[in-house]
């Protein structure tokens, strides 16, 4: 009896209406808004695919002599990546800069990748060499049909560089000692026979 | 006849259509549109502005002194006078303008060169756009000299400062509606500046602690995919001419109310 009583006092039904009351109005209102942030996020994408054929190796040119490297830029335009080949093997350079994500230059004179939105420099290997630009170029993946042709992809922007390395480091202009070992080799690196 | 002019006043109404008007003027229809009569004594100029709905944001009465230009160079009523202007000539242009990513360039050029007085339309909103963003800055620039922003106007300050936000925001979505280069790369440089949101953006700090991917982060939620591209437009459209006027409405109804409450901070 006394227990009853006691509870009673802390809690009344009017108290328990008033609770139960605004915990519903509470539920409604968070479920609605989490329901309404959820709205803005689709689940599908009907972006374009970014995953073409790009030829057989011997369709681009090897340097030669004192060159380093040789950026082919048929893909520029379409696809927005450059397929760059230099003595040891093939690449795809995906053409979105890392600062803000302009579409750079290449300039085989100066052997850079120029952006001209805000002044990055990229050399070769994608990394930053000048201006504002966080991270190096990113890569796509290429792997080999049956016939031999490349088939590239640039995925979400290629290869995001996080998913490269343990998360903890900071990541720089230049590609870490980790993320060269895993740059330089298939999938993102074809190996040629000179 | 019954005459509702003062003595130096000349009418050249014939007497034929003054019986027409005065008749007019005593149906019952008349009376229940329109309560005050003309205002030609100082109670019923008084009573025109407390009773419409559109002027009832006046005061009944301004002094002269109030009315200086040089107090507020009538920045803000400028800037509003802009934003009306702008509503207007964007509905109009919403006729033949369709934000989808392969004809929106090509509605762009109809308005300038198809559709009649659609130059006059397209120029009046682009140039209204710029115009009043500058307008916007040098009312903002006046209230801080006159102090204007100090107790009790502080909140007041606030919204104005929203609204700025809001001009900006609809002056960058308005920007990329014509779907032309410049349009492009603006929107493109500026949601991958969204991307570098602390625990909101993928390129942010901190954001792997939250798991957020390119693909669901808030750049993500604003242009509706992982590029600029036909989901970026449509929301873009959507937020210049519904939303963010929305709230610009809301926004500058308060500001307005707030301003005829506290009144002028000057002598009237």
């Amino acid at each position: 009896m006394d227990k009853e009583n006691e509870f009673e006092k802390r809690v009344s039904r009017r108290k328990f209406f008033n609770i139960a009351g605004w915990t519903g109005l509470c539920a409604f209102l968070g479920s609605s808004s989490a329901a309404g942030a959820r709205y803005f996020y689709p689940k599908v994408l009907y972006e374009p695919a970014s995953t073409f054929n790009a030829g057989k190796p011997e369709e681009y040119t090897a340097p030669t002599g004192n060159e380093v490297i040789v950026v082919d830029e048929r893909w520029k335009k379409n696809q927005r990546v450059w397929i760059a080949r230099n003595k040891e093997g093939i690449y795809a350079v995906v053409a979105v800069c890392t600062h803000l994500g302009c579409t750079p230059n290449w300039f085989p004179a100066e052997v850079r990748f120029k952006c001209p939105c805000h002044g990055s420099n990229f050399n070769p290997d994608g990394e930053v060499v000048a201006g504002p630009a966080p991270e190096p170029l990113y890569r796509g993946k290429i792997e080999l049909a049956p016939d031999g042709s490349m088939i590239v992809t640039t995925g979400l922007l290629g290869i995001r560089r996080a998913n490269l390395q343990a998360q903890k480091k900071t990541l720089g202009v230049f590609w870490t000692q980790d993320e060269k070992e895993i740059i330089w080799k298939p999938p993102y690196f074809l190996q040629l026979k000179a | 006849m019954a005459t509702n002019l003062n003595d130096n006043e000349v009418s050249f109404v014939p007497p034929f259509l003054k019986k027409i008007f005065e008749y007019i003027k005593s149906t019952v229809v008349w009376k229940s549109i329109f309560r005050v009569g003309y205002p030609d004594t100082m109670p019923k100029r008084m009573a025109v502005m407390r009773s419409s709905f559109y002027m009832h944001i006046f005061p009944t009465k301004v002094g002269v002194h109030g009315m200086k230009i040089k107090y507020g160079w009538c920045m803000g009523g400028i800037t509003f006078f802009l934003f009306l202007l702008l509503t207007v000539t964007g509905i109009l242009l919403m006729f033949y303008y369709v934000p989808e990513e392969h004809r929106a360039y090509n509605d762009m050029k109809d308005l300038r060169y198809m559709v009649p007085y659609g130059v006059v339309l397209r120029n009046m909103h682009r140039w209204g756009a710029h115009g009043m963003v500058f307008t916007v800055i040098l009312h903002m620039i006046r209230v801080f000299y006159t102090g204007s922003y100090k107790p009790p106007r502080q909140f007041n300050w606030t919204v104005g400062v929203l609204l700025l936000l809001l001009t900006l925001l609809l002056s960058f979505t308005g920007y990329l509606l014509p779907w032309d280069q410049l349009g492009f790369w603006a929107v493109t440089v500026g949601t991958n500046m969204a991307s570098s949101t602390p625990l909101l953006g993928y390129e942010g700090p901190f954001s792997k602690y939250l798991g957020i991917q390119i693909d669901n982060d808030i750049r993500f939620a604003l242009i509706g995919g992982t590029r600029i591209g036909p989901n970026a437009l449509v929301r873009a459209y959507v937020w210049h001419c519904v939303g963010l006027p929305l709230i610009a409405t809301a926004l500058m109804i308060f500001h307005f109310w707030r301003i005829r409450k506290d009144g002028f901070s000057g002598p009237m």
